[in-house]
């Protein structure tokens, strides 16, 4: 059956065919391209291809081309181990980016981990991710090492003397990012005068917000994705509540105050990038997204960006044999070393504590910088 | 909190009445279980947002325009696959996997059509307006689905009650053949059944859409769930069931977030049903399921 | 030599999911034999899972044992829920079970020892093929022996018409709960087996929408026989490899197959008397 597919990936995996040589550095993409979490797939695979163009345009890496394999993962467990087998066995590349969700990541990783295959999520933030093995690697910051600072810095702006907590319990991200909140609220000894929950797909939050309100915190903290996040801000002032609102890094989104307006004003957020985040490397990778893609990047874009430009700067001193397991071995050893400042800004690799004898991945070690929304903007917090 | 907790319970309720209006009207009268009705609620919530963001469109152009387009959708499943299947006497379960077919089909085109990411009605369009009652807040916006989920309602029940239209689609859901036979022009009212049925999907959509103002492609899945719920509550088939089993679920929902637990709002809502069904299978108001031939 | 090898890694957990899904779709035949729409088998196949995993990763108990375990533990379940839950026919039997199915997730989502949302991860790979062709033989035995016993017959008594089958004296509400119960069995077993291969499960794994997957694999390969959920299974688990290719249209063109095959092989793929018209029709054309 002839067909002629408009879809992105095979028009640049053509364009790509046309000028492969054969040094070619090929690397896999595994990404949830529909599905539950395509949104976040799509961005992710989105910013890759901004940074493929940019490094190719210089020549490559060590002047070989580099050439993504972008694969569809569904944000499901099976088809990311389907993806992962075929990237690795058929397709043959160096080392794979992704999954998308941090359960695709369970059940992908151990696979690539087990054929000795670098993989690196740029979007995993789950606990135990790098506990899989050495080959796991990924730059999405933890929330246990972005909440605490933000929560500190919040705390003492507003003088805050209890907080209420709201999460998403059905979905892995929001609800780690609630058990980190819960225990840096335990250790400051914050009392927490409500906790709620809601689920994906809720449209009304009216009922725990109200509840919220009843019990008046002097901050809600919210582990939700922007989606939600930025509904929850807005039915809350319409409830009347006054209270600013601490958030997770699924707050980091420039959606989040388009759809909320001035219902987010005076929230909190610690996060590793904001599109108003004036460095350099930023404002480039900004400006180049919104030309190719004509809208502007988030969180899971930027990582994956800065992702490519890690792998890239690790293989500037790596010579490939072209005897694929020794090349993916050299990946992995050099992968550790690399550090870049990037559009997340200085970032670098920390390896995972060994658990039950076993070597850990590498985790991204990288400061939040702490946001405060003005004007329906993340502006850099200033301590004022 | 109790005055505010059961305005909230309204608002919900009447969110998901809206939605099953049209679901239960399906059922009711071409017998089929439609699951994508989720996916026509959501293609209701783009045409609205293209209209206005694409056209500059003013928003109750939008909502024509949800009305028509979604419409158009339902009305084309109908001729096109549950037509066919009806001529073969196909049982009840195939056109419900073909519906499901065709939802997947919409939800893939849609994100072809606008992306994955969430996208929103401007700032502009949204009716502006919040009232302050006492203790109790409430948007113009809520106000406006609770009113147009009713008004549908009683406009609905009229025309079922009241009309020569709606005797013929009242005899069409106790027996098809048997209209047939008394001269009504059954094929006919099927499609229409379908268009309006699809169309008051779309119509759930932008308000809905504009409620919670971050529209997907997946935006009419879990509504789905809620919407099947609702009709299995309310009685499957029947227009006052959909109202009352829209707003005894969101009470329920609502009242068990705020008693009891908040992670127990989804669990109670299908647990009763759990109950409901083993004690009252037909539901609140429903008929029986076996339909005179 | 080394093709076979590179196309068994890449390939070795989709045909497992081949497997799994024919026990699944095969679990679901059963009910459906005797004239019950059930869409609780997610559940039956998550309970499965979790019981299994959790004795794998906290106990530390041989597979064979997980396995039994797996099997009994939805058993169990169904046994105590069958009763009245039986009583429903047709579509509000399908939405008790519905309604089930998501409380049973929404149960998994909310406990401390499943995990919650993050579900269990670090399962141990030990379902080998062995396991699952095993168990699947052992299926297709167990029910081709079934459908031509006592058992079976009584079971289509049911399905046709169950006020006449009780008037006729047979034991209706028994029959129908073994059929109930057994088929939660065999679901549960694909779950174990499912959770040892894929290192990872989580509650969304298991709910309205792959009941309503599972449903849809026997009732597009044809229930007239065993060979259609087999085939509707193997068809639809291989169709989004194969359409691979076709990039972001693959969705489409799968609910497109899905609209498609319902219009015009209405009694699903394998239907032994539409193939034997169309071989006879074949064959008169050559006489």
């Amino acid at each position: 059956m002839r067909f002629v597919p408009k879809s992105l990936t095979l028009v640049s995996a053509l364009a790509c065919a046309g000028i492969v040589q054969a040094t070619d550095i090929k690397f896999g993409v595994a990404e949830a391209l529909s599905g539950g979490a395509a949104q976040y797939g799509v961005a992710i695979r989105n910013g890759f291809q901004v940074a493929l163009d940019e490094i190719n345009a210089k020549g490559g890496i060590n002047g070989n081309k580099v050439q993504l394999v972008i694969e569809d993962e569904q944000g499901k467990k099976e088809e990311a181990i389907n993806v992962v087998k075929k990237l690795i066995f058929q397709d043959k590349v160096l080392m794979i980016f992704g999954p998308t969700l941090s359960n695709s990541m369970f059940a992908g990783g151990p696979v690539a981990n087990g054929a000795k295959t670098v993989i690196f999520g740029t979007s995993n933030t789950a606990n135990g991710i790098t506990d899989i093995g050495p080959y796991v690697f990924r730059n999405s910051v933890m929330e246990s090492d972005v909440l605490p600072v933000t929560v500190a810095t919040a705390a003492k702006h507003y003088s805050i003397k209890k907080v209420a907590v709201i999460y998403g319990n059905d979905d892995a991200f929001t609800k780690s990012g609630y058990d980190v909140f819960k225990a840096v609220l335990e250790e400051r000894k914050l009392p927490v005068t409500t906790t709620e929950t809601y689920v994906k797909g809720d449209v009304d939050f009216k009922a725990q917000l109200t509840k919220i309100k009843a019990s008046a915190p002097d901050a809600i903290v919210c582990s939700c994705l922007a989606e939600e996040a930025a509904n929850i801000m807005t039915q809350a002032r319409g409830l009347g509540i006054k209270a600013p609102f601490i958030g997770g890094n699924g707050f980091n989104s420039p959606k989040l105050f388009e759809i909320s307006k001035l219902a987010g004003e005076g929230t909190f957020v610690g996060s590793p990038w904001s599109n108003t985040n004036p460095a350099p490397a930023n404002k480039a990778f900004v400006a180049a997204y919104q030309k190719k893609f004509n809208a502007e990047p988030n969180q899971f874009s930027a990582q994956a960006y800065d992702a490519l430009y890690i792998v890239a700067a690790a293989l500037k001193d790596v010579k490939l044999t072209g005897d694929l397991n020794a090349d993916r071995e050299a990946i992995k050893n050099a992968l550790p070393k690399a550090s870049i400042n990037g559009a997340t800004g200085p970032f670098k690799f920390r390896q995972a504590k060994a658990k039950d004898g076993k070597l850990g991945g590498w985790d991204a070690d990288q400061k939040p910088f702490i946001y405060v929304v003005k004007g329906g903007k993340f502006t850099l917090y200033d301590g004022k | 909190m109790l005055e505010q907790q059961l305005l909230n319970a309204l608002t919900l309720g009447s969110v998901y009445a809206l939605f099953a209006l049209g679901f239960t009207l399906v059922f009711g009268i071409l017998a089929v279980i439609n699951l994508s009705h989720g996916a026509v609620f959501m293609v209701g919530s783009y045409t609205a947002l293209a209209l206005v963001t694409r056209f500059d469109a003013p928003l109750w152009l939008g909502m024509v325009g949800a009305l028509l387009v979604s419409g158009a959708v339902g009305l084309l499943t109908d001729v096109l696959i549950l037509k066919p299947l009806r001529a073969r006497n196909a049982p009840h379960l195939i056109p419900m996997i073909a519906s499901i077919g065709v939802g997947i089909m919409l939800t893939t085109t849609a994100q072809g059509l606008f992306g994955a990411e969430a996208l929103r009605f401007p700032e502009e369009t949204l009716p502006a307006g919040e009232f302050v009652i006492g203790e109790v807040h409430v948007r113009a916006l809520e106000i406006a689905i609770v009113a147009i989920a009713f008004a549908l309602m009683a406009a609905l029940f009229t025309i079922l009650k009241r009309t020569q239209l709606g005797r013929a689609l009242r005899a069409i859901a106790e027996s098809p053949k048997a209209a047939r036979l008394m001269g009504i022009h059954v094929e006919a009212l099927f499609h229409v059944t379908s268009f309006v049925a699809a169309a008051l999907g779309g119509i759930a959509g932008v308000l809905i859409g504009l409620d919670f103002n971050a529209i997907t492609p997946g935006m009419g899945q879990p509504i789905l769930h809620k919407g099947i719920a609702v009709i299995i509550l309310g009685g499957m088939g029947d227009i006052r069931g959909a109202l009352i089993g829209g707003l005894f679920l969101g009470f329920a929902e609502v009242l068990s977030k705020a008693y009891l637990s908040s992670q127990m709002g989804d669990a109670v809502a299908f647990g009763l049903l759990f109950l409901i069904l083993l004690v009252r299978p037909s539901g609140l108001f429903g008929r029986k399921l076996e339909r005179k031939a | 030599m080394q093709w076979l090898n590179d196309f068994w890694s890449t390939y070795s957990t989709l045909v497992f999911t081949v497997g799994v899904h024919s026990l699944l779709a095969l679990s679901i035949w059963l009910t459906l034999s005797c004239g019950l729409l059930s869409l609780a088998n997610a559940a039956f196949m998550g309970m499965g899972a979790y019981v299994s995993a959790l004795l794998t990763l906290h106990l530390g108990w041989p597979f064979p044992a997980v396995l039994l375990a797996g099997a009994v533990a939805p058993a169990a379940v169904a046994l105590i829920i069958g009763t009245p839950v039986l009583r429903l026919a047709g579509v509000y039997l399908a939405m008790a079970t519905l309604a089930f199915g998501e409380v049973v997730r929404i149960t998994l989502l909310n406990l401390e020892i499943t995990g919650g949302p993050e579900g269990l991860n670090g399962i141990p790979l030990v379902t080998e093929g062995w396991h699952i062709a095993l168990l699947l033989a052992l299926t297709l035995y167990g029910l081709g022996r079934l459908r031509r016993s006592k058992v079976g017959r009584a079971f289509e008594a049911i399905k046709e018409d169950e006020v006449a089958a009780r008037l006729m004296g047979i034991a209706v509400d028994r029959y129908k709960l073994l059929a109930f119960v057994l088929g939660a069995c065999i679901a549960g077993v694909a779950g174990a087996l499912n959770a040892h291969f894929t290192y990872f499960i989580s509650p969304r794994e298991y709910g309205f929408e792959n009941a309503v997957d599972i449903l849809t694999l026997t009732v597009l390969g044809g229930t007239s026989s065993l060979v259609g959920p087999l085939l509707g299974a193997t068809v639809l688990t291989l169709l989004p490899e194969v359409l691979r290719f076709l990039h972001d249209f693959r969705s489409l063109v799968n609910g497109a197959v899905l609209v498609l095959v319902v219009l015009f092989l209405p009694k699903g793929i394998w239907e032994p008397r539409r193939i034997r018209a169309w071989l006879n029709r074949r064959k008169g054309g050559q006489a």
